[in-house]
């Protein structure tokens, strides 16, 4: 008899219970097989996040076990319960059961009652009660029986407690009365009695206390773990054993079964969502190409919609059309991108603007029926109008058809350092101490052993060792689900019958239980609804050109009209003229245009996936460079690799080559590939890379390529790691950025004051806006009450066209009281202030405007006009003269420097000279070059330079090198920090905000460095602007 | 004529933690931090090493470490720092009778009677300055003189040092006082600034009728405040009540028994001194003064307040009883400084004695008092339950003043079943000779210190139908309890 038995997990929580069970899903399934189990039910407390992980784990075991979905949920009194899904039907109800638990109580929370349980069909799910000892029989009973005859079970479960025997006693008492069967069901927390101490540690981090604070509470033993068939033959009855193998025998669903259906209200009746779909795709050819579709692209567009027919994704693009379409009716600018976007169906339909006939090679990354994977598109819209698009989403969906996905909040380095050592009983200084002594992000060292070269007495405890296996441990466990930012997925009935779905932190804002890789795995389709600022940039650079525009052509410019190709452009490129421009204006992007000198749009799509981590430490960046100016031959092994590479020279640059390589020259096939990217995304936490290095290895190989060609190809990987950028992205943003440089060269004034208006966004501040406004000689005029508007305005004030600074820029202000206020200037301006308190304005508005210096047309200059609005009264006097003595007292004008400290502290910016250049004119900067000259010295020279430090960098990518950004009155300079100079001076190197270098120039294919040799802190000059403490953007 | 001194202590709690670390300890680079809810905590303050080497007074922890990577930091206690200004205080108090507490780091001495005692304001700094510069390294202070509280306190904190009885030059000391220094609200500043005012100096030249009606109430006080036109009432500092009192002997005394006829004397005014103040101590410090050598110090401490001569004695004598003296003694003192109010007591005493009659309480509280007197206070001790799983660690011993008030268990309790005899060694046994009953409990846990343990225990009868409690693990099998 004994040995009969094959084992059944009815009750195991995974990590995806959230600090309750300390394995993933995968652990568990691995270890269950590894036992012998038949079958394993996840059932994480009223939740299903963990269950597409397990079923994906199981997928890939040689013998897939039967994986039972499930979910547990605690009653208080009326004791634990598991809900397990017998077919299609039990898990949809399991589904609305979750959902309608969470909606109850906020984010993280749930509440269950009997009731709820009562409402389920005992013909679809079974119902597993593990009752308190106490007793909750009669009520239970009543709710339950005799409907639930059948489908109820009392679950029996033995860790070897002193109180076993008494409640072995209890269930024989509750199976005698109620004539239940009794089940064994042993509770599982994790897959491995190894795993004790972290399970313990999780409890105490929920608590928010030690462990040995809590130890009353912990399990008094490792027995939750997956026992062996002996264990548990020693541990249950046999029939109890048997009783759970019937259990499993009655469930039969398998996820494979969700279907996702498409919300069908977006296809007019009577027609297929094929036939509506190319109606649409032909109906948009035609304005797109006005002269008629060439035989080529014709030919790729019948392929196209071949195959999303094949695939079924009408309704996928006929969704996003939807969505696209009313951001059309609203005026709000938007762009596709993502691997199906740069399609020609996509260009149609008008989800993208990049035009296949620019990037004609781009296609061949359009789906592919033999990977099957979900098309991946994303779509960027205006960012300060996004909301409109997803009110629009919810209001034509409805909220019970649309959610966002889910982001699973991961413990990281820090967070798992900080709550392992709480939990262990260290002092939070203590902890905060060991975190500063970690650099996170050297990758190539692990941390612990630089803790342990620094803090080497950490494991001669007992509790330091813990400290660092623990928080090991926890890296990558989940913390809570979070919102995605922006992936809706909308199904055609409610969504709930799918996924269960659970409030997010924002209020009105519903995720359901899955995150993208869920979604993916399921082969569900979610839509991305993101927001970028630079769309919102655009937009307004293209509505002040029309407004202002003298041809037809500016008149009716948009980013589809745009005149493509323009020298000019690419010219003001390669001399890094980039601030300002979208994805090329970084420091490191600035320095890659001299060198790259991008002259076509596709240079543009290498430019911006160029300066990632991702081909920097792949060392892509040089050999590619060094091929582009012909200073070294472009040879490709095999025909196959050519067609891959050639575009980019024979270096693998984007991530779709990467994958691409893997297949033509090592053999992979789609799928394997595709287990590639996953692999490539994530290696350092799964380290499953490892095994495809034989495998792409010996391909290579076997296919004739060497192996000095092989393991580069194989490093170029690992170093793209989860850097690697597609170039269908790129392309997308190469199209924005093209464009924002088309309007920086064409029209500077227009450009400027869009990105002012639509700030935050970008790399830099409006202070560093204006400076290159200047240096583009746009005449900028200060902020002013008589002309000013709340927001930057363009002013034909000469011939040429000005940008008028908006009261937006005053610290402190409403705008629609500011808007109000304006509405009623009359047209020869206010005459004083207490006109200006009669049309509405406050005391501490008008304070506001005179620190702003807003208010010089009307009282005088700021000190003048302040210690007049000073003496305003909240209440307007009756009789107006009563002011006019207070008026009469005179303050002294500021000077210039003062007036310079004014601006920056109440504007962020000023106007006037910069700061350096007074510091010029008054000798301090004796003998130092300035931004501008350094590169008209010769590369080698000795200089020094002085400048504001305006940012700091120091990135992963290049260990111990600091660059910092020198800012002066003629532009930037870039200074390079060996490890060696930093520590030598290194208050100065920290803490400078005028920082003095002397150095050394480097000037290589016109990207001119200073290299530091010393370095001075001199930030004591800044002092008079009230400057010294200014912060600059460090160590992002 | 300048009426008030205000002497402050930027650094005063961390130079008071210097003074008593070891020499080689005071030249580390050092700070106190200020904790903040939910951000970074910053310096609040630091010592000389720290500060050349560029770490400053309110910057960001991050900061200083990345300064100084070997910077040592300790939180700043804001109620420690109050005890080192209280005890300033106490040793100024010597000198001057008016000094009001500044919390945290200020003290300010009203000294306009004094310049007349001393002779004018140098002696007197003088005076003060050797009061408060006997440690190593000294503490870092300022001193500066005004004509009004609020002018003194403006220039010592914006940490000038400045003695005068002259008013002229405090005057010109404020006016060059830049804005920041002037403790205006921070708003009131920044209006001040927007106007082009810059130093303290420059708002005084304005008539004080032009400056009310543009920043109000509080600046006109302010203004009054600084001129002194507007006396704020002092909170004076008030020593303690504490009980002393020296006695010379009549005769050269050669032991502790001898003493006990005084000190029953010196007893009664004590009880006399705390039925006055309601008040009871748990500590007394006995001092017995010898020709030429160093007083010999008896601490007696009591398990629960006491204030009647009578029990007084009787404790003090059990304690003596064990004592041996020295030398011969010339001069006895008495020492009371920790005195708590009975009101406080009684209502902790009832609370404790939940079902019990307070004279129950109250009698075990004297009989545990002498217990401890002749036995020495850790020698009683009160067994107590912990939480640990590990019945070797599931209770021990406190000793008796160490007991905490039980506190509400948060959670369900399980309570195990364990032998009520446990023994203090698990014995080792022959397996065969035992029967078992009941078992396993599996016991896994400890795994944080170093007494993990892994045990399955069973009930079981010995040869003699003895019940035990028995358990293995890797060494065996062992013996743990007994249930009868």
């Amino acid at each position: 008899m004994a040995g009969s038995v094959n084992p059944v997990a009815l009750n195991c929580l995974s990590y995806y219970s959230f600090l309750r069970g300390a394995s993933s899903p995968a652990e568990l399934i691995e270890q269950a097989a590894e036992l012998g189990y038949q079958a394993l039910a996840i059932t994480d407390e009223c939740s299903l996040a963990g269950v597409v992980r397990a079923y994906v784990a199981n997928q890939q075991l040689p013998s897939p076990l039967q994986l039972l979905i499930g979910s547990s949920f605690d009653l208080a009194e009326q004791g634990r319960w598991v809900v397990l899904v017998r077919d299609h039907q039990g898990y949809t109800q399991l589904c609305e059961l979750i959902t309608k638990a969470r909606s109850r109580c906020s984010k993280g929370a749930y509440q269950l009652g009997l009731d709820d349980l009562a409402e389920l069909d005992p013909n679809h799910v079974i119902l597993l009660w593990r009752p308190e000892l106490t007793g909750a029989m009669a009520t239970v009973t009543q709710h339950l029986l005799p409907r639930f005859e059948g489908a109820l079970y009392l679950a029996f479960s033995r860790h070897y407690h002193s109180d076993d025997a008494a409640r072995y006693r209890a269930y024989q008492h509750y199976h005698q009365v109620t004539g239940l069967p009794i089940v064994a069901a042993c509770e599982v927390l994790y897959h491995q009695r190894q795993q004790q101490p972290l399970f313990d540690v999780m409890q105490a981090i929920r608590e928010r206390q030690a462990v040995t604070q809590i130890v009353e509470h912990l399990p008094a033993n490792h027995e939750y773990c997956l026992r062996s068939v002996a264990e548990l033959q020693q541990c249950y009855p046999h029939a109890w054993l048997e009783q759970a193998g019937f259990i499993a025998q009655k469930c039969h669903f398998c996820l494979s079964e969700l279907r996702y259906q498409y919300p069908s209200e977006l296809v007019p009746e009577g027609q297929t969502a094929t036939a509506y779909l190319r109606e649409l795709t032909y109906a948009g050819a035609k304005r797109r190409f006005p002269d008629g579709l060439s035989a080529d692209v014709q030919a790729k567009l019948e392929k196209e919609l071949g195959l999303i027919e094949q695939l079924e994704y009408e309704y996928f693009f006929l969704t996003i059309y939807d969505i696209v379409q009313f951001a059309q009716q609203r005026g709000i600018l938007y762009q596709g991108r993502g691997s199906a976007a740069n399609s020609v169906v996509c260009y149609c339909l008008e989800i993208t603007a990049v035009n296949p006939a620019q990037i004609d090679v781009l296609f061949e990354r359009f789906i592919s029926a033999e990977r099957d994977e979900p098309p991946d598109i994303d779509v960027d819209f205006e960012h300060q109008r996004r909301e409109e698009v997803i009110q629009y989403i919810y209001q034509k969906y409805g909220r019970k058809r649309a959610a966002l996905a889910a982001t699973v909040v991961r413990y990281r380095l820090k967070s798992a350092f900080r709550d392992v050592g709480k939990a262990l009983g260290f002092r939070e200084q203590a902890l905060r101490h060991y975190l500063q002594r970690i650099d996170r992000r050297d990758r190539e060292y692990h941390w612990r052993e630089q803790l342990l070269e620094q803090v080497p007495e950490l494991v001669q405890t007992q509790r330091g060792r813990w400290l660092l296996d623990l928080t090991q441990a926890l890296i990558g466990t989940p913390r809570h689900l979070s919102q995605h930012v922006g992936g809706f997925v909308i199904a055609s009935r409610s969504l709930a019958e799918l996924v269960p779905v659970e409030n997010a932190s924002m209020p009105e804002r519903t995720v359901i239980q899955w995150d993208k890789d869920d979604i993916e795995a399921l082969r569900l389709i979610k839509v991305d609804i993101l927001a970028l600022g630079m769309l919102s940039a655009l937009q307004k650079m293209l509505t002040y050109v029309r407004g202002y525009g003298q041809t037809a052509a500016e008149q009716q410019l948009s980013l589809a009209t745009i005149p493509t190709e323009d020298p000019k452009v690419y010219q003001m490129l390669q001399q890094a003229d980039s601030i300002g421009i979208f994805q090329i204006e970084s420091r490191a992007q600035m320095n890659m245009l001299p060198r790259l000198k991008p002259a076509t749009f596709y240079d543009l799509v290498v430019q911006i996936a160029i300066v990632r981590p991702g081909p920097i430490q792949g060392d892509m960046v040089h050999p590619y460079l060094r091929r582009r100016a012909g200073l070294e031959p472009i040879e490709y092994p095999s025909a196959a690799v050519k067609q891959v590479l050639e575009r980019t020279l024979g270096v693998p640059i984007f991530q779709e080559q990467v994958i691409k390589l893997a297949m033509v020259a090592a053999g992979f096939s789609g799928g394997e590939a595709d287990q590639l990217r996953r692999a490539m995304a994530n290696w350092q936490r799964s380290g499953k890379l490892k095994k495809f290095e034989r495998k792409l290895i010996e391909g290579m190989r076997a296919r004739g390529y060497s192996d000095d060609f092989a393991k580069r190809i194989y490093q170029q990987i690992l170093g793209f790691g989860e850097y690697g950028f597609p170039e269908s992205h790129s392309a997308s943003f190469a199209n924005l950025a093209y464009a924002s440089a088309w309007m920086k060269y064409h029209h500077p004034a227009a450009f400027y004051c869009a990105l002012l208006n639509s700030l935050p966004m970008g790399f830099y501040s409006a202070d560093q806006l204006l400076q290159d406004a200047k240096r583009h000689h746009v005449p900028l005029l200060p902020v002013d009450i008589q002309f000013s508007q709340w927001d930057h305005q363009l002013v034909e004030l000469t011939e040429r066209r000005s940008l008028r600074l908006g009261l937006r820029l005053i610290k402190g202000l409403s705008r629609q009281r500011i808007e109000a206020l304006i509405a009623q200037r009359p047209p020869q301006g206010f005459q004083s202030l207490q006109q200006l308190q009669h049309c509405g304005a406050r005391r501490h508005e008008l304070q506001a405007l005179a620190a702003a210096d807003a208010l010089a047309g009307v009282s005088g200059h700021r000190y003048q006009s302040q210690w007049q609005s000073l003496a305003v009264q909240e209440q307007p006097p009756l009789f107006a003269e009563l002011l006019d003595d207070l008026n009469d007292e005179q303050v002294a004008a500021p000077t210039e420097i003062e007036d310079i400290r004014a601006d920056y502290q109440h504007l962020g910016l000023s106007l006037r000279r910069h700061p350096l250049a007074i510091l010029r004119e008054q000798g301090k900067l004796r003998g130092y070059k300035t931004a501008a000259e350094l590169s008209t010295c010769r590369s080698g020279q000795f200089v020094q330079i002085s400048g504001l430090v305006t940012c700091r960098q120091r990135p992963g990518t290049s260990s111990g090198v600091t660059f910092i950004t020198l800012e002066d009155e003629t532009g930037q300079a870039n200074i390079v920090i060996w490890l060696a100079t930093a520590r030598q001076f290194r208050q100065a190197y920290l803490r400078a905000r005028l920082l003095k270098v002397k150095g050394v120039v480097e000037i290589h294919a016109g990207v001119v460095h200073v290299i530091a040799g010393q370095l001075f802190d001199e930030s004591e000059h800044l002092r008079p602007f009230q400057l010294d403490r200014k912060r600059s953007r460090d160590f992002h | 004529m300048n009426a008030w001194l205000f002497l402050h202590f930027p650094h005063l709690l961390l130079d008071e933690q210097l003074a008593q670390q070891p020499a080689d300890q005071q030249q580390l680079p050092q700070v106190l931090l200020e904790q903040q809810a939910g951000r970074e905590p910053k310096v609040k303050q630091a010592n000389l090493q720290a500060l050349q080497q560029g770490v400053e007074v309110a910057m960001d922890w991050v900061m200083a470490q990345a300064l100084v990577p070997e910077l040592q930091t300790r939180n700043w206690v804001a109620s420690r720092e109050h005890q080192v200004l209280a005890a300033l205080a106490q040793a100024l108090y010597q000198d001057c009778a008016q000094i009001a507490l500044y919390p945290p780091r200020g003290l300010l001495l009203e000294v306009k009677s004094l310049q007349r005692l001393y002779g004018g304001l140098e002696p007197l700094r003088a005076r003060i300055e050797q009061r408060i510069q006997h440690q190593i390294p000294p503490l870092r202070y300022s001193l500066a003189s005004g004509y009004s509280p609020l002018a003194a306190k403006l220039l010592a904190e914006a940490e000038q040092t400045l003695v005068t009885t002259a008013t002229g030059p405090v005057e010109q000391a404020l006016q060059q006082l830049p804005l920041q220094h002037s403790q205006l609200p921070a708003e009131q500043i920044q209006r001040l600034l927007d106007v082009g005012m810059q130093s303290l100096g420059s708002v005084l030249s304005h008539s004080a009728g032009a400056l009310g009606q543009r920043f109000g109430k509080t600046m006109t006080q302010y203004l009054a405040q600084l001129r002194g036109e507007l006396q704020q009432p002092q909170h004076y500092y008030r020593p303690p009540a504490y009980f002393y009192q020296r006695i010379d002997l009549l005769t050269e005394v050669q032991s502790w028994q001898q003493l006990l006829f005084p000190l029953k004397r010196l007893l009664q005014q004590l009880e006399n001194f705390l039925q006055v103040r309601q008040l009871s101590t748990q500590q007394l410090l006995l001092k017995a003064y010898h020709r030429n050598h160093e007083p010999t110090q008896i601490e007696i401490g009591f398990a629960h307040p006491v204030w009647q001569q009578r029990e007084i004695f009787q404790l003090v004598q059990l304690q003596l009883e064990r004592q041996q003296l020295s030398h011969p003694a010339l001069e006895l003192s008495l020492w009371v400084r920790d005195l708590v109010s009975r009101e406080s007591q009684k209502t902790r005493l009832f609370a404790a004695a939940k079902g019990e009659h307070q004279e129950d309480t109250q009698a075990r509280a004297q009989l545990v008092n002498r217990l401890q007197a002749r036995l020495g206070a850790q020698a009683v001790k009160v067994p107590q339950l912990r939480a640990d799983l590990r019945p070797e660690k599931a209770h021990g011993l406190q000793p008796w003043q160490q007991i905490q008030q039980p506190t509400k268990p948060r959670y369900r309790s399980r309570l195990p079943r364990r032998p009520p005899w446990l023994l203090t060694e698990p014995e080792p046994i022959q397996r065969q000779q035992w029967q078992l009953q009941w078992g396993p409990e599996r016991l896994v846990s400890g795994w944080w210190d170093d007494a993990p343990c892994h045990r399955d225990y069973y009930i079981a009868l010995d040869p003699w139908q003895r019940q035990g409690w028995i358990f293995s693990d890797q060494q065996g099998w062992f013996l743990h309890g007994w249930f009868s």
